[in-house]
């Protein structure tokens, strides 16, 4: 994963199908009717591990004009998803377009979104801190059983997901660690399924001295820069015109 | 009529005496004057009569106002009807505000129906003069209710008239009105949903507005999205911009714009309208959306659609917010420090107008901004910059270095400095019960959510100015021996060195993406690490010395005095300084001939 593609498919992600591109770039995202779309395609990411920030924030921003529209369960999957997207900000973004108290009249069952949102929040802040150990006792904790068994359960790969944020952080920080710390941050026990797991990112384990070695990559491979002047030519253009003249 | 020097209503008092252009009476005509008294003599009607008694009030009105106002209007309404660009930029940008100083600092402009006569009733010049009317009334006074709903269907009128006409309209107005007519009705909007949120002091008679308002979408979301979308639409301002851009010919350009967007009037509308929309979606958190919107601009001081300062400080002040709450804050950091250079060198050309304010103001908190950015991802920036906000924020800035001691300065400049969030609902007036609890537990309003994101953002940053002061001073450094410095767990270090590296990768534009959301992500600060099992490895990477700035200052001025020394006249009896004379010179001063040799080379 180069840094260039990251940011370009997080604006356009190559999964997302050209009904979705049309309405999230176009003026059909204000239509209600349009929401169901949106939420089948939530539901579409959820399934099949795929991510595509900006449509999910259109399904938010047509619950903040149409706010019989609001559905919690609908709002908590997407914010589980952007807390796999860490270090973008995208769990704030959602956030950012929640209502405060939004309306829960036409709703069959009581709002789960004000316990759960309180408990996404420490999760996020967990991630966003880089605080992974933290994380996995949290996650796993009893407090979070209805989380886990409701919503995180349905969400392919959020485990993986969430591992792959951890990879992030220590691929861009580490040349070498220990792979105890590895294991802590991945939630993975220290043996064979870890050295299986990091594989898969081109990671060597040396098992004498349980190091695993991380490849260099452009952020972990550090070296010195002298930032230099780059004289144009266009800067020198009034010099030599000059002399071009008196001479 | 007004030929070069002091226009119409500037002139002094006694020159008003000899006023030839003018006529007041034909311009007033027969309205009210002569037949309708008689009328009333035959028809004893309680309605005829109280139509009676209201004209004789506007009558009554209408003769306070000082022949000075009453002669502005009409020379503005003729410069609109003869789409004189230059008289109306004049009569709007200094006129208008002259008179308003001299008359109705305090008070309302003359209604649009007392002033009616003199314009001959044109529903055209009557809008816009509403636009301005009420645009007086937000600004200097405080608008009451029925002003809210009244310029809101003003507004409704206007882009009525210039959307659902069956060909481009022939109006022609100055661009600056143009602007300030989006900008305005965004702010009119604005101050709709804060006056609305406030649930507590609205008496029956608002509470009942209220509700007939929202069921009828006055001041909805919706209909203020809608009609900057349709002015987008209708212009075919982004077709315009991305055509331009490919170089295309003013044919082609005109056959795909179509013949609204080939009309300045509407260019502009619809350019203003880009701008509206950024600025709409950011008042509503939706901060992706706002950059999305502005796709196709291209962010350049010196690009085409830069003529109104304005527009240009407030689109970077609301694309710089966005990258801020994106934690693009090197972007944020470019934008504010390229805008505010140029709002330094702009600012000699804006001294009169209400805009330089407004300008200002603006200013300030983008200077603020800069000052959020530059703690939070510091690196090498503009020195002038710098150092006015170093002035003007000092002690904030200082304490912002602190890491968990400064969040209150971060709180303190973000509540400042930020756009006046809005709440895209209105609270639930049609709903009494619904109200009433509203009223008893108010929600948060949008501005503490955001900031409660934002402070969530600085926390998680909290502890890198401290680290990165300890490992400034070491190249290479263990775990354990940095954990006994701070005083914390060894795996805590490790954890937060991780969002040190974390916090100096930016997402940023490096120039060539399209659009304002595409960037790669860039390391910020020039101190850089890497961690080998437990042992960190620092570099730091530092700016070579600049020395061309110096050396063609130097030669530039060295040149000069060269042509001087050549061009002026040798002292003494004699001819002229000719080149062999010149020649002659230069050995004899030692300096100057070392500089010329030195220019001869380059």
């Amino acid at each position: 994963m180069t840094s260039e593609s990251i940011t370009a498919s997080w604006v356009t992600p190559s999964t997302r199908p050209e009904l979705i591109e049309s309405l999230v770039s176009g003026v059909d995202r204000y239509n209600p009717s349009n929401v169901s779309i949106l939420e089948d395609y939530l539901y579409h990411q959820i399934r099949s591990q795929e991510y595509d920030c900006l449509a999910n924030l259109a399904i938010l921003k047509l619950y903040q004009f149409n706010p019989d529209l609001y559905n919690p369960d609908v709002v908590i999957n997407i914010l589980i998803k952007s807390l796999t997207s860490s270090p973008f900000p995208d769990f704030n973004l959602c956030i950012s377009l929640l209502d405060d108290r939004p309306q829960t009249a036409h709703l069959d069952e009581p709002d789960p979104l004000p316990q759960l949102l309180p408990i996404l929040t420490n999760l996020h802040s967990l991630l966003h801190q880089c605080r992974f150990p933290a994380f996995w006792a949290l996650y796993q904790s009893d407090d979070l059983q209805s989380l886990r068994d409701n919503y995180t359960v349905e969400v392919v790969g959020f485990e993986d997901s969430v591992r792959e944020v951890a990879v992030r952080a220590v691929q861009s920080a580490f040349t070498r660690i220990t792979s105890a710390r590895v294991s802590s941050y991945l939630n993975l026990p220290d043996g064979s399924e870890l050295e299986d797991y990091i594989s898969k990112f081109g990671w060597t384990l040396d098992s004498a001295s349980s190091v695993i070695s991380i490849p260099p990559n452009v952020d972990n491979k550090i070296e010195s820069t002298v930032v230099q002047e780059n004289i144009k030519l266009p800067q020198l253009a009034k010099i030599i015109e000059h002399t071009a003249v008196t001479v | 009529m007004a030929q070069a020097g002091v226009p119409l209503w500037a002139a002094d008092d006694e020159i008003e005496e000899d006023f030839q252009g003018v006529d007041l009476n034909m311009a007033i005509g027969n309205y009210g004057q002569n037949g309708l008294y008689d009328e009333v003599q035959s028809r004893i009607d309680e309605a005829a009569l109280l139509a009676v008694q209201q004209q004789m009030q506007q009558q009554a009105v209408f003769a306070q106002i000082p022949d000075q106002v009453k002669r502005f209007i009409v020379h503005f309404h003729q410069a609109v009807l003869n789409n004189n660009l230059e008289e109306i930029t004049v009569a709007y940008e200094s006129g208008w505000n002259r008179l308003t100083e001299k008359f109705y600092a305090k008070t309302e402009w003359p209604e649009a129906e007392i002033i009616a006569p003199l314009v001959s009733d044109d529903p055209i010049f009557l809008i816009l003069y509403r636009e301005l009317y009420y645009r007086h009334v937000y600004s200097r006074l405080q608008p009451n209710v029925d002003d809210r709903f009244h310029s809101y269907e003003n507004s409704c009128e206007l882009f009525n008239y210039l959307l659902n006409s069956d060909e481009p309209v022939a109006l022609e107005l100055p661009e600056q009105w143009l602007w300030d007519i989006i900008d305005e009705f965004i702010y009119q909007f604005q101050s709709y949903c804060v006056w609305r949120s406030r649930v507590k002091s609205k008496s029956d008679e608002e509470l009942m507005l209220l509700q007939e308002a929202s069921s009828q979408g006055v001041w909805s979301a919706y209909s203020v999205l809608n009609v900057l979308y349709s002015l987008i639409q209708k212009s075919k301002i982004n077709e315009y911009i991305v055509a331009q851009q490919q170089g295309k010919s003013e044919e082609e350009i005109a056959e795909i714009v179509g013949e609204y967007g080939v009309k300045p009037l509407y260019r502009m509308l619809g350019y203003f309208s880009i701008i509206g929309l950024l600025r709409v979606h950011t008042m509503l958190g939706d901060f992706t959306l706002a950059l999305k919107v502005m796709e196709n601009v291209e962010l350049n001081p010196k690009a085409q659609f830069t003529r109104v300062t304005a527009c240009l400080v407030s689109t970077y002040y609301y694309v710089g917010f966005c990258y801020i709450m994106l934690r693009r804050y090197m972007d944020a950091v470019r934008g504010y420090t390229s805008i505010l250079s140029f709002v330094l060198r702009m600012r000699q050309y804006h001294t009169r107008s209400y805009q330089y304010d407004q300008m200002n103001k603006t200013a300030d908190r983008m200077y603020a901004l800069f000052a959020v950015c530059h703690a939070l991802a510091p690196s090498r920036t503009d020195d002038n910059i710098l150092n006015t906000v170093k002035d003007k924020y000092g002690e904030q800035f200082t304490k912002m270095q602190r890491g968990e001691e400064g969040i209150s300065a971060f709180e303190e400049l973000f509540i400042y400095a930020c756009p006046k969030f809005i709440s895209a609902n209105p609270p639930p007036y049609d709903d009494p019960e619904a109200l009433a609890a509203y009223v008893d537990e108010p929600p948060a309003e949008p501005v503490h959510r955001h900031l409660a994101l934002f402070v969530a953002d600085v926390r998680a940053q909290a502890p890198v100015p401290t680290l990165r002061s300890f490992l400034k001073l070491y190249t290479s450094l263990d775990a354990t021996k940095l954990a006994n410095f701070m005083d914390a767990d060894e795996e805590d270090i490790v954890q937060q060195m991780m969002v040190m590296k974390q916090a100096s990768r930016n997402v940023s534009r490096v120039g060539g993406e399209k659009g304002l959301l595409e960037g790669s992500v860039r390391p910020t600060s020039d101190l850089d690490f890497v961690i080998d099992e437990n042992m960190l490895h620092m570099v730091e990477s530092t700016v070579g010395r600049r020395y061309a700035g110096w050396f063609i200052r130097s030669t530039e001025n060295a040149q000069r005095v060269l042509d001087t020394l050549k061009s002026s006249p040798l002292p003494g009896p004699g001819k002229s300084a000719q080149a062999p004379n010149a020649t002659a010179e230069a050995p004899r001063t030692g300096g100057p001939k070392v500089a010329w040799g030195g220019v001869k080379v380059a």
